[in-house]
């Protein structure tokens, strides 16, 4: 080819490498970046969606983020948080009769089995395929596993995004394990190092090892009141019944139903989870059955037990400065396994956020959702939060607001629970179940009934509420 | 002179008679709309078959028949009876001494009046939050410093008893409205005539004669009033129970209020929540209906 002719040719086609060239190198032209809300939106400018979430300084810091979505999008939100039971009667009354007040709803996962029974949840699928609205950006691999799955997968369909994430630590007073008397006593008692427990039976010793009378010395100094080796939820309702299931007996390889469905209540290993669960209550303050998810962190504050397993949360509420004496004292870890035990489990409550079957504005809703979970909301999400939170993406561990935070202890621990934490199992009739079995498993911790007796009947009164409990 | 058979002004009757009605027409309508419709329709609702909030087909006597052959039902009615046994004449004859104190014209009357009332004025959950505060076991105020210092209950906490639990919440039930109790007969002390008094005095009678045969009679209305008012209040207790115990330990303190409340905003079950609210709203209508044919026939109230 002669020299004229090259460049003949180079002139003609030269258009084509540099446009590959400029594809390749230029950001603002990859699927990625070109799409955004602003344009994803521009049919829906204008309309109005109502969202109903659970009041927390989380979702407070939420809030004041969605003017950012609205001026971006020209939707218009009116983002309502409510209390717990307000989100449950209200979220779940506005959803099963249909008015449909609400576009979009904060679900626990308990409510998923009667929801989906009920068919008023919207799958999101449609959306998630849809390119005018999906944001290529979601990433939805980066969402913390086993919880979003377990939550928002049913039937081969996705129903909503994870949002809350909350879970179970291992909290323990770092002064009384890091005593050098207190760790040459126990060394010399059980024969192992005393260090947070990475075992159910190891978080028995310790409790065992720190159930101390008025008078008797603790760390060096005598005691002016008893003091108590754990601390744990016990009250009737609350989220007593599934500690005891998800930190305990599915530890025990237990678990309240079968493949099929059907209760197993009774079963060996639920019994066994029960009993060591029970056991604990010998080394727990005399009025733990009366004990909800806030008195569990205020006794720990207190200084008045030596570990508990408590809602990640909560402690974000008590070690700080000025809240508790202990501030900066207590370590965290994941929560115990079963040193005997083949599976691994965590109490954790994965939640979402869904679209309601009767929204009018489907589009517009998940649009915002979406907004809700994407990276980039998280990001700002916890900048906003100063870090405390609990994070519903594994990319958000990575951030700065996190890492540099006083509590990487913490986080370290709620990763490790989030590890075996999965959504509680879709039986439409879970409520009548729990209230149920939280009656009988307390009677058995203040020693009224035993784990066999207590079980045995809760077969019975399950069996008679289903037969055949989940989806 | 009148034609035999007519009233007098018996036209003037006729052409007024349905004033009064139209006077109470408004109250009247809002009073249906607000509170027998929603009855009716809860009525309705328990004759039927309910599944994901929605009316199903009809279902007879079914969702009475199941209510009435749980267990759990009678044992909440059980929790409800023994709590108004206790709360109400406690809160009744504290009051009623309160009132008689009072009435005597103590020092710094004026003072402890609005500070009595003061508990009678909180909203129950703060109630409830408030003696949470004092018997959480191990770290509650009373609990700690008092029950617990002195070995007065070991091995367990007030409310984590099932034995003492109920009683617990009868002392904050009582705590709360005793001085609702002592307010309001101390108006009625104080509206009494006093011409009986003296001359009760002057025939010599003592303090306690002239408080049984003047003091009970006369304020009998009142004290039948009051004792009614209270015991369909305190029939409704749930707040407290609800945030102190959640009904437990075991089922030992789940009134028939948390028994309802469970059935429709946790179970869903609207049904035989519609059955349990109707029966609930019977038996309550004949034992007040009861109390007040005693109280109108025997004691002279009305």
């Amino acid at each position: 080819m002669s020299a004229r002719r090259t460049r003949q040719i180079v002139r003609k086609t030269w258009p084509v490498p540099l446009a590959a060239l400029l594809l390749a190198i230029v950001p603002g032209l990859s699927p990625a970046q070109t799409w955004s809300y602003k344009d994803a939106a521009k049919p829906y400018t204008g309309r109005s969606i109502t969202i109903l979430d659970e009041v927390t300084p989380l979702q407070e810091s939420m809030k004041a983020l969605v003017p950012e979505f609205e001026k971006e999008t020209g939707i218009k939100v009116d983002y309502q948080l409510l209390n717990h039971f307000e989100v449950i009667s209200k979220g779940q009354a506005d959803m099963l009769s249909g008015r449909g007040a609400y576009d979009a709803v904060m679900l626990h996962s308990p409510q998923m089995g009667l929801l989906l029974e009920a068919g008023v949840i919207r799958p999101i699928d449609e959306f998630l395929g849809n390119k005018a609205l999906s944001n290529p950006a979601l990433d939805r691999a980066d969402f913390i596993e086993p919880a979003a799955d377990s939550l928002t997968k049913f039937g081969g369909k996705t129903y909503g995004f994870l949002n809350w994430n909350y879970n179970v630590v291992y909290w323990a007073r770092g002064d009384l394990l890091s005593h050098p008397t207190e760790r040459a006593a126990f060394k010399k008692h059980f024969n192992y190092d005393l260090a947070p427990a990475k075992t159910l039976q190891q978080m028995r010793d310790i409790a065992q090892f720190f159930t101390r009378k008025k008078g008797e010395k603790l760390a060096g100094e005598t005691l002016e009141s008893d003091f108590y080796g754990i601390v744990l939820e016990g009250i009737k309702g609350g989220t007593t019944l599934w500690t005891v299931l998800d930190a305990f007996v599915k530890n025990f390889g237990g678990d309240l139903f079968d493949a099929d469905g059907r209760p197993t209540v009774n079963r060996p290993e639920n019994v066994a989870g029960v009993k060591f669960w029970a056991e604990l209550w010998k080394y727990s303050p005399p009025g733990q059955a009366e004990y909800s998810l806030i008195d569990v962190p205020t006794v720990m504050g207190n200084g008045i037990a030596a570990q508990t397993l408590a809602w990640s949360d909560f402690v974000l509420g008590i070690d700080q400065p000025g809240k508790s004496k202990l501030a900066g004292k207590f370590l965290y870890a994941g929560s115990p396994a079963n040193a005997q035990g083949k599976k691994r489990s965590a109490e954790t409550e994965p939640s979402g956020i869904v679209i309601s079957k009767h929204s009018k504005q489907p589009e517009a809703t998940y649009l915002f959702i979406q907004w809700m979970v994407d990276k980039t909301t998280q990001q700002q999400l916890f900048a906003k939060s100063g870090g405390a939170g609990v994070p519903i993406r594994t990319s958000t561990w990575a951030l700065p607001s996190l890492k540099q935070s006083r509590f990487t202890g913490l986080y370290a621990a709620m990763q490790e629970s989030l590890k075996y934490g999965i959504a509680k199992p879709k039986a439409p009739k879970l409520y009548e179940i729990m209230d149920v079995l939280v009656g009988l498993v307390q009677e058995v911790g203040l020693g009224k009934k035993t784990a066999d007796a207590a079980l045995k009947e809760g077969q019975e009164k399950v069996t008679a509420i289903c037969a055949k409990c989940t989806l | 002179m009148t034609p035999a058979g007519a009233r007098p002004g018996g036209g003037e009757a006729a052409r007024v008679g349905w004033f009064p009605y139209a006077l109470i027409a408004p109250a009247m309508l809002t009073l249906i709309a607000v509170g027998l419709v929603p009855f009716l329709y809860t009525v309705y609702l328990s004759f039927h078959e309910m599944r994901h909030a929605q009316i199903g087909d009809w279902a007879g006597l079914s969702n009475y028949r199941a209510l009435l052959l749980n267990p759990r039902f009678w044992h909440s009615a059980g929790v409800s009876a023994l709590f108004i046994a206790t709360a109400v004449p406690l809160a009744f004859g504290l009051g009623l001494a309160g009132a008689l104190i009072l009435n005597r014209g103590i020092c710094l009357r004026s003072v402890i009046i609005p500070v009595r009332f003061v508990p009678t004025m909180m909203a129950p959950a703060v109630v409830a939050i408030l003696w949470k505060i004092m018997l959480a076991g191990s770290w509650g105020l009373i609990s700690y410093n008092v029950i617990e210092r002195f070995g007065i209950l070991t091995g367990t906490s007030v409310l984590a008893s099932p034995a003492l639990a109920l009683y617990a919440l009868v002392l904050v039930d009582v705590w709360q409205w005793t001085p609702f109790m002592m307010l309001a007969l101390f108006a009625g002390l104080q509206s009494l005539p006093e011409t009986p008094y003296r001359a009760a005095a002057v025939d010599g009678a003592t303090a306690l004669q002239a408080f049984r045969r003047l003091t009970v009679p006369l304020m009998m209305p009142l004290m039948v009033v009051i004792g009614l008012l209270r015991l369909i209040d305190a029939s409704k207790v749930f707040d407290t129970i609800f945030l102190l115990t959640g009904g437990g330990p075991g089922t030992a303190t789940e009134s028939v209020s948390l028994f309802v409340y469970k059935r429709v905003f946790d179970f869903w079950d609207l049904g035989p929540a519609a059955a349990t609210a109707v029966v609930i709203w019977v038996m309550f209508f004949a034992f007040a209906n009861g109390f007040y044919q005693v109280a109108r026939r025997k004691l002279g109230a009305f």
